[in-house]
Parts: structure tokens; C-alpha cells; sequence
């Protein structure tokens, strides 16, 4: 009994996501022997709210990565549901929750478009997604010549304070603090996280999608639809990639068409950097969002730390994101390679 | 008979078509637009997306894609401008272009052919470093004030219009299609895109094309980094951001499959003309400019759409067929290939 856990315990050290909760502590150690301010959890907290939208719509990119898509019309979905909800509650007067009703409803639409290119008409899941990032964004700064504010200010003055000071209504989204310290954001990330976890790994549907990752036929074969089964995934995406946005205009307390234009290249490399294959099939929840935590610290840190320029991070990720997944290939290279690991435990099995 | 097919089988034209009607409709609306000096603007600002589209093309052929190439683009226009700034002349800047374009490219086909990593993402990767270094590199000013003889030759023409920068990325994607159409290693890219383990299994190099595509997309799209900074007459730090995927949606508009082994670098031409005539459409359509990533979006949809059906059509008739002539009364004298093996 202690021998099996003690090795699943073992094989639990060898996963990509302890090794992913490893960089994300030694992240913390480093940037806080460096500086102590870093650790400071008010600060830390609103760094993290700069990248929620990102780690938000990297969840829900999972699933899509898991069935062999890949989505890059996130990051345009984020600016029409914020321009959205803009328009209708400034210049149309809708109540400011049926906006964002709307704004959610709109999202899930655009994903189910494109998600029916992709399922049914077989079109390759990133060209669609080129054509709907394209589509999606040119439709919100459409919407936002709609509106009697210019397009380069944004829509601002959403319903923020009572009388008293206390955050209600819309702002609350952006603005509220649990126990004046964790950020409402925050919390709706949790809760996310906890959602798509139950989804993807202990749902009947987490196990069809990654079924249709792994051998579409098979799938059909054996009586999923499977391409009802793509299509919600990039539902989902839309999902998401609203509720980012949401949040996204609470939070700056601004509704503009290119809000979140710069995040797909995050999104993917937070997703793939999590361990989901980009052919499909494989990938967890819980990895993509250790993933995108160790981006987001990453982007806080090296400013404070070590003095970047915040306009220059791309070259630490990107170097990190080659470094990992070339050092991952390397060492699934030398374990399938002649006297790799695998390669010893084959042959012992055929002779006997 | 015979022209039909190869029309079929010539990708390019199809595309080739759409351009004509698409202008042909423009000007039924505004007859202005159907004149040679409105038709030869266009071509003149398609220069820079034609180069990278082009370039992306070989990736693409291959299978693979590469989503570097903006940032590459955007590092040799901060390159090549600060060069300018000092007066430096043509060569040392089309060598130092090359090797750029060689080092980018041979690191992206190292990791894709000989690592096998997914492209998209070691690519991405690459794309995030190129950034850093165009931030290093200009240390985040905008790089101006080039020499005048720079930025005037983009306004030289060879004969009636058309600048030298045109002419010259012309011939060199009509060279560049003979070398892929007419001879055995052009080939390879478009053998290696259709089928790799068999492209292998005849004796293929088929690591070496693909590093070999890497390396000739890295060197376009710092050619058209060239070009960008000549045209535009400054250069700031997230210069390119975006054209790597205009270029894809140039190679898809032209008739290019992302699946690799389908397509020609004519057809990236004349998508990259599309693409970059949107701009000039709308103006001639008498509408703003804000509806351009709209058109551009359900133009892209429509065509990989329609390619998708109808592609799907085919695959199921020739099956049908197939299944006719193995039923019918007459097949069986001929058994099939899976009964003389059992």
C-alpha cells in the first residue's frame, strides 16, 4: 500500500506539471530573493490582473488544442464582446447586465460559426480562425464607429460607485477585493479553473474531446459526434474569450475594439507550454494553467528584478518557450533512441 | 479537354481569375478604378506582403508554417534603416539581409526538421526572441531620418509606373516558380508537402528541404524588410506585427493548401495582390477603411470554404466511381489488388 503511493508519488514528480509547479516556485524564490517588493501581494495580485484575460482564454484553448484545432480568433473575440457591451449600454441605453449578456451570447455565436467550418466543411482549423480574427475584429471596430465616442478613446464611465464607495454593478467585476487583497478576478480564474478541470478530465464530455483528439474515426466509430464534439469546443473558446473580455472592460474601465488584439501569441504559448499537444490528444488543465501563471509571473518579475523594459519581454519567453520545448524533444529523443529507456523495456517484452 | 485539366491542376489560375473578376466588379462600380495608373499603385504597394507571402509559401508547401517572418521582417527594416541613417550602400545591406534571413531560417528548420518540434510553436518562439532583438537592437526609438536616396528609390520606375521594387520581386517570384515547377529539387518542397514518409522512402532529403524552405522564407521576408523601411521611411519596434498572418491569408486566397503539397508560389503572388488591393477597393467603394479586416476576414473564409466543399466533392465522386467499377458485372475479371493478396 505505501509502496504504491510512494510510486505514484514518483510519477507524480515526473510530470510536466510538477515540473511546470517547480519553475512557478522557483520563479517566486529567485524574483523574491532579488527583490522583496516582489512578494508584496497587493502588487503581485494587480500584475497577475494585467494577464487574466490570457490565462482565462488559455483554458478554454485547451479543449480546441485537445481535439487537434487550433484557435487564433480568441484574442479579436475579446475586443467585440468589450466594444459590445460598449456600444449597447452607452449609445443603445440596454441595462449593463443584458450587455454583457449579449456581449457572451454574440462570442459563443462567432466560435459556433467557425466551428462549423471547421467540423463540418473540413476546412484546416487555422485558417478559419485566421479568417474569423480577421472577421471578428474588423466587425467590433465596425460596432465601434457606431458609437458617438471615437474609436481610439473607448467607452468609459461604466456604473462604478455608490454614494458610499463601494464598488457596485459593473466595476465590481474590476474593482472588488476579497479581504481588500484578492482580486475578484482572481477568483472568477479559480473557479474557471475548477470548471474546466471537472469538464475536461471527470466529465463524459472532457473524455469524447480527447477521444476525437487522439483517432477522430475511432470516435465516430464508436457513436461520438464527433464533429458536434469539435464544434463546442470552439464554443467554449468564445465563451471565454468573452468572459476575458468582460473583465478585461471592468477592470480598465474601458470598451474599445482592440482591447486584447497582442494576446494570441501568449494564449498559445501558455497552452502549449502546459503540455498540450498541438496534434491533439493530449493535454490537462491544470498544466495550462500552471503554464500561464509562470508567464504571468515571468512578465512581473524581470521588470522588477532585473530591470527589463516591459516593452522587451517577448525575447525572455520566447527564449524560455524554445528552451523548454526543445530541451523536451531532446530528452524524448534520447529516451526513444537505442539504449534510451524505452527502447531497453521493448525488447525484454518480446522475448518473453 | 486537355486545357481544362490543366487548368484544374494549375492552381494559381483560379485565383488569377478571382483577381480580374474582382476587379472587373470594382470597376463595373467606379470605372476609375479600372485604370492602369490606379492598377499599377496597387501592384506597387503589394511588394512587401508579395515577398512574404512568396517566402512563406515554400514553408507552407512543405507542410509547416512559420510565424516568424514579421518579426524577421520587422529586425532587417530596423537594420537596414539604421544602415541608411549611416549611408551605407545597397550590397552591405542585402548581405547583411541574407544573413539574417540564413541564421533565422536555419534556426527554425533545426528545430522543426531535425528536433521535430510543432512548427507553429518553435516558430512562436522564434517570433518572441526576433522581438527582443529588434528591441536591443533600435533600444525601443523609432529608427528614422534615413538618406534621401533610400527612401527615393522606392518612388524610381523601371517604365510607366511600375517601381523598380515591383519589377524586381516579379521576376525573381516567376524564377522562383520555374526552379519549383520545372526542376528536380523544386520539386522536392511540393513532394516532401504531400507525403513525407514516402518523400523519405524514395530517397528524399527531406530534413535538408525543410530547413532549405526555412532558410529561403527567412531570406524573403528580410528582403521585405528592405523594402518596408524604404516605403515607409521609419521603423518602430513593433514594425511587421500582423504580417505574418496576412501573408497566410495571402498563400490561403491563393490557392496555397496549409496541408502542405498543394499550391505555387503564383498563386501566393496574386493573393498577396488581393490582399493588399483591399485597401484600395474600399476607397473606390467610397467606404472607410475601418471595414478592411472585415472583407479581408469573409474573403478568407468564403474561398477556404468553397476550396474545402468542393475538394470534398471530388474525393467522394472518384470514391463513388471507384466503388462502381469494383461492383459492376465487368470489374471482376480484373480481381483488386486486396484479393490477389489474400
Amino acid at each position: 500500500m505505501k509502496n504504491s503511493f510512494l510510486e505514484k508519488l514518483g510519477s507524480g514528480f515526473k510530470t510536466w506539471e510538477f515540473a511546470l509547479f517547480m519553475i512557478l516556485v522557483a520563479e517566486f524564490v529567485i524574483f523574491g530573493a532579488i527583490n522583496p517588493k516582489f512578494l508584496n501581494l497587493a502588487s503581485l495580485f494587480s500584475s497577475i490582473n494585467n494577464y487574466i484575460s490570457i490565462c482565462i482564454i488559455s483554458l478554454f484553448v485547451t479543449f480546441v488544442m485537445i481535439t487537434g484545432g487550433i484557435d487564433i480568433q480568441a484574442s479579436s473575440i475579446v475586443g467585440l464582446t468589450s466594444i459590445i457591451i460598449g456600444v449597447t449600454w452607452n449609445d443603445l441605453g440596454f441595462n449593463i447586465w443584458v450587455s454583457v449578456l449579449l456581449a457572451i451570447v454574440v462570442a459563443a455565436i462567432c466560435g459556433a460559426i467557425s466551428g462549423y467550418f471547421v467540423a463540418y466543411c473540413g476546412v484546416q482549423p487555422m485558417v478559419v480562425t485566421l479568417g474569423g480574427s480577421f472577421l471578428y475584429s474588423g466587425i467590433a471596430l465596425l460596432i465601434s464607429t457606431l458609437s458617438s465616442t471615437p474609436a481610439y478613446m473607448g467607452i468609459s464611465g461604466f456604473p462604478a460607485k455608490t454614494a458610499e464607495g463601494l464598488y457596485t454593478s459593473f466595476r465590481f467585476l474590476g474593482k472588488w477585493k476579497l479581504f481588500d487583497v484578492i482580486p475578484i478576478q482572481f477568483l472568477i480564474y479559480i473557479a474557471l479553473v475548477v470548471i474546466c478541470y471537472i469538464l475536461l478530465h471527470k466529465s463524459k464530455y472532457g473524455r469524447k474531446v480527447f477521444l476525437v483528439g487522439i483517432n477522430r474515426n475511432t470516435a465516430e466509430l464508436s457513436g461520438i459526434n464527433s464533429r458536434l464534439i469539435t464544434m463546442s469546443t470552439y464554443v467554449l473558446t468564445g465563451i471565454g474569450a468573452a468572459i476575458a473580455g468582460v473583465l478585461l472592460t471592468a477592470t480598465v474601465d474601458s470598451a474599445k475594439s482592440d482591447l486584447g488584439a497582442t494576446f494570441t501569441l501568449s494564449i498559445i504559448t501558455a497552452v502549449v507550454l502546459g503540455g498540450t499537444l498541438s496534434t491533439g490528444g493530449k493535454g490537462s488543465i491544470i498544466g495550462t494553467a500552471l503554464a500561464s501563471l509562470v508567464i504571468c509571473i515571468m512578465r512581473f518579475g524581470l521588470p522588477i528584478c532585473f530591470g527589463i523594459s516591459t516593452q522587451n519581454l517577448d525575447l525572455p519567453i520566447g527564449v524560455m518557450l524554445v528552451a523548454i520545448i526543445a530541451g523536451r524533444a531532446i530528452v524524448n529523443r534520447i529516451k526513444l533512441s537505442p539504449g534510451g529507456r524505452l527502447h531497453r523495456k521493448l525488447p525484454a517484452q518480446k522475448t518473453q | 479537354m486537355k486545357l481544362k485539366k490543366t487548368l484544374g491542376k494549375t492552381r494559381w489560375i483560379s485565383s488569377f481569375f478571382f483577381l480580374v473578376a474582382l476587379f472587373l466588379i470594382i470597376g463595373m462600380v467606379n470605372s476609375s478604378f479600372l485604370t492602369g495608373e490606379s492598377i499599377i499603385s496597387v501592384l506597387n504597394n503589394s511588394v512587401v506582403y508579395m515577398l512574404l507571402a512568396v517566402g512563406i509559401a515554400f514553408v507552407i508547401l512543405t507542410g509547416e508554417i512559420d510565424v516568424s517572418i514579421g518579426a524577421t521582417m520587422g529586425l532587417a527594416a530596423a537594420i537596414s534603416g539604421t544602415m541608411a541613417q549611416q549611408g551605407q550602400g545597397w550590397g552591405v545591406m542585402i548581405i547583411y539581409a541574407l544573413i539574417l534571413g540564413i541564421s533565422v531560417g536555419l534556426f527554425n528548420g533545426i528545430g522543426v526538421a531535425v528536433l521535430g518540434i510543432p512548427s507553429l510553436i518553435f516558430t512562436l518562439g522564434t517570433c518572441g526572441i526576433l522581438r527582443g532583438i529588434v528591441y536591443l537592437y533600435s533600444g525601443g526609438r523609432t529608427v528614422e531620418n534615413f538618406a534621401g536616396d533610400f527612401t527615393a528609390f522606392n518612388n524610381d520606375t523601371v517604365f510607366s509606373g511600375i517601381t523598380w521594387y515591383f519589377a524586381i520581386a516579379f521576376v525573381i517570384v516567376i524564377a522562383v516558380h520555374f526552379i519549383l515547377t520545372y526542376t528536380k529539387r523544386g520539386k522536392y518542397f511540393i513532394a516532401v508537402g504531400d507525403n513525407i514518409n514516402g518523400a523519405i522512402l524514395v530517397g528524399l532529403p527531406a530534413k535538408w528541404t525543410k530547413i532549405l524552405s526555412y532558410i529561403i522564407c527567412g531570406c524573403f521576408a528580410a528582403f521585405s524588410g528592405i523594402i518596408f523601411a524604404s516605403k515607409y521611411g521609419q521603423v518602430n519596434i513593433v514594425a511587421g506585427t500582423g504580417y505574418e498572418m496576412s501573408a497566410i491569408a495571402a498563400c490561403v486566397i491563393g490557392g496555397i493548401s496549409l496541408t502542405g503539397g498543394l499550391g505555387d508560389v503564383i498563386g501566393a503572388m496574386i493573393g498577396a495582390v488581393i490582399m493588399s488591393s483591399i485597401t484600395k477597393i474600399l476607397v473606390f467603394l467610397g467606404l472607410s477603411s475601418d471595414y478592411n479586416n472585415t472583407i479581408t476576414g469573409v474573403l478568407l473564409i468564403t474561398i477556404v470554404v468553397i476550396d474545402a466543399l468542393t475538394q470534398r466533392r471530388a474525393v467522394e465522386t472518384s470514391r463513388r466511381k471507384r466503388l462502381a467499377a469494383r461492383t459492376s458485372p465487368d470489374a471482376s475479371a480484373q480481381p483488386m489488388a486486396e484479393e490477389v493478396a489474400q
